[in-house]
């Protein structure tokens, strides 16, 4: 009786709020007052599969979910991103019949690393994708090895694994699991894989297992590559699922030695993405054609670029999550590749849209040295913080006279508006983006 | 004059960009007219102390720290030996954990550690990840930073930090923090805290200075956006924690 309660709590919750154009996590919330293992109680359908790591989640499911809505099956999934338990509540119930049985084929979760042991402590995912992880929003989540503890108790002998056999940490899931239930996907060493470990920290210098040093044959980017522990054994599993060739130039990669595709983001990331979606589509049954033609003709919705025009200058602004090295390095390395004369303008204002900090320790793990590449005229370094941003970038290879410094953001606009004709690209957070972009006309 | 920096641990003891205080520390002595050395350590290696006239660790993962401390111990009797004779020391993060007697893992075992104070941490579960600005007699100004530790340290006898506007103690919520007995300084300020404050940075020189015998120039050197970084956050804290 409490769970059909639940139901119907949720379901007017979630009708109001649709008018009111409130979030999702608030029904569930609700539902769970209500029925607090209402979840426990549902009958959910025969594939779940749940997708966690620092960086990608978000894509890796809206590809999963475009996949496998092309191979015929209902997919119902949390496109809100709320992927804490309240949220997955009101998604599961939103999509429940009174009877407390879950239309759809596949439940597809995106998962926050911290929350998901609280979730799937009543149900348990028939696969759990776990795709990397690194140092992001480290004043939330602590450290990797410490999110790696976190996820670790979501983790259940009947789950399916399938994990990024590439990075140290993330391989370690498998350590006591049922190794019939582990799939590994990973690249072969590839055009992009080098000898040596480029960023400014390396996280894969020590053996997770046993802190002894960690030898690589080569690294396809930061601290995932191809590794072997000579004191424990920990070692780069053989994988299910591999990228075999890869020309990130040409936007081309193949899958298993037969499976042609081509990028339409080409980035060693997005490469990673499509192989995290492959594999476990493959695994809830998706057949080689469809997923290559959904891949192949995928639009990539990417909302983290966004092109304008601010006086004489075409603007990019490539948004990265302050507190993540990676991203921020990927959108430095776009920029690197470039070979038009440009300025490049890094704000950082406020440093979380969502809580209050003035950490910006993270800002010495990004390798700023990428800009200083001769094509690259001039940066500019804006908001609140530019003094800690000017200091860091003392210690880059950027030279001291191609670097402008000023709090605000405004002022910045202005300038550029009446001067000059290079490309810019804007570099910044989502907490920051729109204190730019009101200073310009968007395209598109 | 000529200056031996020991950085123990580079490759796994810089969890939150710590590598930045021997950078920044290097340039300030530099810009004093030091010539300044830094040496590594790893795991695998027999540390220099001898040599060091600095010596410096920062935060790693719990069971990154678990290791360093093994790694560390068989030469306490060095470690022990520098310090005696006045080299500075500066340990950060759960770095600073490592002096102590020993540090209880969230699963109660207990890790024997250097030693050098009476003090004894035990971590949790639970991470206490927050601003903090504090305040100490060593110098003026309020030092400001981040933490992002998992343990408490009881037995402290002299903090480094008599107290905090913001932020978690050794043992409690604005308590006293960190541990100063001579030229050794520790904190569980994590990241790069002589970049934040260059007060801090300028006494350590000072320090340093006066271990060599070396002659302090009148004024020390500061160097470009370094106050003005500071003066943003401590303004920002401060307007956080209420005046
Ligand atoms: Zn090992």
């Amino acid at each position: 009786m409490r769970l059909v309660l639940a139901v119907i709590v949720c379901k007017i919750l979630r009708f109001i709020g649709g008018l009111l154009g409130r979030g999702s996590s608030l029904p569930g919330q609700f539902a769970l007052k209500v029925c607090p293992d209402v979840l426990g109680r549902v009958k959910l359908p025969e594939n779940v599969i749940a997708v966690t790591g620092s960086n990608g989640k978000t894509s890796t499911v809206e590809m999963i979910a475009a996949i496998l809505n092309a191979s015929g099956k209902k997919v119902v999934y949390n496109k809100e991103g709320s992927n804490q338990i309240e949220g997955v509540t009101t998604l599961i119930l939103s999509n429940c019949s009174l009877g407390g049985r879950m239309r759809g084929d596949v439940l597809l979760l995106e998962s926050d690393e911290r929350y998901a042991r609280h979730t799937f402590r009543w149900f348990h995912p028939t696969h759990f994708v776990i795709t990397n992880l690194y140092r992001d929003q480290l004043t939330r989540n602590g450290h990797p090895e410490w999110v790696y503890d976190a996820i670790k108790p979501a983790v259940f002998p009947e789950t399916t694994l399938v994990l990024n056999a590439d990075d140290p940490l993330v391989s370690c899931f498998a350590r006591d699991h049922d190794p019939a239930k582990v799939k590994w996907f990973g690249l072969d060493e590839c055009s992009v894989s080098t000898k040596e470990h480029h960023g400014v920290y390396h996280d894969g210098a020590r053996c997770p297992v046993c802190k002894a040093r960690m030898e690589y044959s080569c690294y396809h980017y930061a601290h995932i590559g191809h590794y072997a522990c000579p004191s424990c054994g920990h070692r780069r599993h053989g994988t299910d699922f591999t990228v075999t060739a890869l020309d990130l130039k040409e936007g081309t990669l193949t899958i298993n030695g037969e499976t042609g595709l081509s990028l339409a983001f080409k980035s060693i990331y997005n490469v990673y993405n499509i192989l995290a979606a492959w594999s476990v589509c493959a695994l809830a049954g998706a057949d080689r054609e469809t997923m290559a033609g959904v891949i192949n003709n995928y639009m990539l919705k990417n909302g983290r670029m966004v092109t304008f025009t601010l006086g004489k200058h075409r603007g990019t602004l490539l948004t990265s999550k302050h507190e993540n090295s990676v991203a921020y390095d990927t959108n430095l390395a776009y920029i690197a590749a470039t070979d038009r004369p440009c300025t490049v303008l890094v704000i950082v204002d406020a440093i979380s849209r969502k809580y209050f900090t003035g950490e910006t320790s993270w800002l010495w793990d990004i390798d700023f040295d990428r800009l200083s590449a001769p094509h690259i005229q001039k940066v500019m370094l804006y908001g609140r913080y530019c003094n800690d941003l000017a200091v860091r970038f003392k210690y880059s290879h950027v030279p001291a006279d191609k670097i402008e410094v000023g709090e605000s953001i405004a002022t910045a606009a202005e300038y550029l508006k009446d001067n000059g004709d290079e490309d810019l690209f804007v570099i910044t957070c989502f907490s920051d983006r729109d204190k730019l972009l009101a200073h310009v006309e968007r395209n598109g | 004059m000529e200056l031996t920096i020991l950085h123990l641990y580079p490759d796994c003891m810089s969890l939150y960009g710590e590598y930045a205080n021997v950078m920044v520390l290097r340039r300030h002595l530099e810009a004093t007219g030091v010539s300044v050395t830094v040496e590594t350590a790893l795991f695998e290696d027999t540390p220099d102390f001898e040599r060091a006239g600095f010596i410096y660790m920062g935060a790693g993962a719990e069971r990154t720290q678990k290791a360093a401390l093994a790694a560390l111990l068989p030469h306490k009797e060095a470690f022990q030996a520098a310090v005696d004779r006045g080299a500075v020391v500066l340990f950060t993060g759960n770095a600073m954990e490592a002096l102590g007697a020993s540090v209880t893992d969230a699963a109660g075992k207990v890790w024997p550690a250097l030693g050098l104070a009476d003090f004894t941490t035990v971590e949790t579960d639970k991470r206490t990840p927050e601003d903090v600005v504090a305040h100490t007699a060593l110098w003026e100004s309020a030092a400001v930073g981040f933490m992002n530790k998992c343990s408490t340290t009881k037995g402290v006898n002299a903090p480094l930090f008599d107290r905090l506007s913001l932020g978690f103690g050794n043992e409690d919520e604005k308590g006293p923090e960190g541990y100063v007995s001579g030229n050794v300084f520790a904190t569980h300020l994590t990241g790069p805290i002589l970049v934040k404050n260059p007060d801090f940075t300028d006494l350590l020189i000072r320090r340093l200075f006066a271990a060599k015998g070396w002659e302090l120039p009148e004024k020390l050197p500061v160097l470009p956006y370094e106050r003005e970084a500071y003066e943003v956050t401590l303004k920002e804290l401060t307007g956080r924690a209420g005046g």
